[in-house]
């Protein structure tokens, strides 16, 4: 009986694969990083990655975004706020993940993988991660709005194009400026030496951003770290409440 | 050890520490609440070493003209920390250590943790320090 029900498993499996490749992911399966042969071929992105601030990437060396009237206007009150002792972080501070693009320069580690189809970027902070679908894939059709948004990828050369849409209202481009549901951001990664990779990122938004708003993050390699855990809630003493004001709790 | 004595850094040394902070700090939550502009240098006895996320604090009693203040401080992340010369064994309670604080505003007995010397004399940085 066990083995009656293995060999129909088998061939339920078999079948369901002979339809996947009839509907015309064969085709699809010429592109690069879809099999773990074309994953062979791929650069090696191995290690993990760390932002580098002195290289410009942080947000001071990164240059200001060019904001509408009105987003400016909401940046100067975030300032003044900031000024009043509200941090205007509530999010972060309660430990909601700060979502795209934010995520992507924080400073910890970030490590990519490839598997068939898929680069996975596994993000230390906030044991976050992001999937990059390399298969062929459009974008969702009318995708939930969600932290790191909806990215779809594909490979040219040495660079890994990824385009993502669909995000959470509450994730911000930078601390002060928010965003609309027209946020997109494209980025092109690649490693430009042996121990650095370039994220030629452009966030594009026309509600609020008077024009794209193109950045060049670069990380580190680090061979000899791993990433690590990382659990915001294991012991956040920092809360904030609706205006952002954090709170250190000394309570033991 | 009396009353704390306060240390004004350098004005350039100062600048580069606050950029720092400010782009690390940000990660999680903003440095608002903590006088990021000057430390005080604080001796006391570790009571309690939390080694954890979203950031590490360390619990120390610190006598002050014949009373004992409980203070909490707290530092970077076990992450970051553990990448830059310290782990969970550093600090144990009974520790006596030294420590330059950013204070927080609000007067409470705590603050953000810039340097660590332990009996030793050994001194660890808990911010990034101004690099070249």
């Amino acid at each position: 009986m066990r083995s009656m029900m293995a060999v129909a498993l088998l061939g339920a499996i078999v079948t369901t694969t002979s339809a996947l490749a009839a509907d015309g992911t064969a085709g699809k399966a010429k592109l690069p990083g879809t099999t773990w042969q074309s994953i062979a071929q791929l650069p090696d992105w191995s290690g993990v990655w760390e932002l580098d601030w002195r290289a410009g990437a942080g947000r001071g060396g990164a240059g200001m975004p060019k904001l509408t009237p009105e987003s400016q206007a909401k940046l100067d009150k975030y300032r003044v706020d900031q000024k009043e002792g509200k941090n205007a972080q509530t999010n972060t501070a309660n430990c909601d993940p700060p979502g795209m693009p934010q995520i992507m320069t924080q400073p910890y580690p970030v490590e990519f993988l490839f598997t068939p189809g898929k680069v996975t970027v596994a993000i230390e902070a906030y044991s976050q991660m992001r999937r990059i679908y390399v298969d062929g894939r459009p974008h969702a059709d009318d995708p939930d709005p969600t932290y790191q948004g909806d990215s779809i990828g594909h490979w040219e050369g040495d660079t890994l194009v990824v385009d993502t849409v669909g995000f959470i209202d509450d994730s911000l481009i930078m601390p002060g400026i928010g965003h609309s549901d027209q946020m997109h951001i494209q980025e092109r990664i690649r490693r430009v030496s042996p121990d650095v990779l370039e994220i030629q990122r452009t966030i594009s938004d026309p509600k609020v951003l008077t024009e794209p708003w193109k950045v060049t993050l670069t990380y580190k390699r680090h061979t000899d770290w791993t990433l690590k855990e990382y659990i915001c809630a294991q012991n956040n003493r920092d809360s904030a409440d609706s205006e952002g004001r954090a709170d250190m709790n000394l309570k033991r | 050890m009396n009353s704390p004595t306060r240390t004004v850094r350098s004005l350039a040394m100062g600048a580069v520490t606050l950029l720092l902070t400010v782009g690390i700090a940000t990660a999680h939550h903003s440095t608002a609440m903590f006088d990021m502009q000057h430390t005080v240098k604080v001796t006391g006895t570790v009571t309690q070493f939390d080694w954890t996320n979203p950031h590490t604090f360390i619990w120390m009693d610190v006598m002050n003209n014949g009373a004992t203040e409980h203070w909490s401080v707290e530092g970077m992340s076990p992450n970051y920390l553990s990448r830059n010369g310290w782990s969970r064994h550093t600090l144990k309670t009974g520790d006596k250590i030294d420590m330059e604080v950013h204070l927080l505003k609000d007067g409470r007995k705590g603050g953000f943790c810039s340097t660590v010397t332990l009996a030793d004399g050994k001194t660890l940085r808990n911010l990034p320090g101004p690099r070249t």
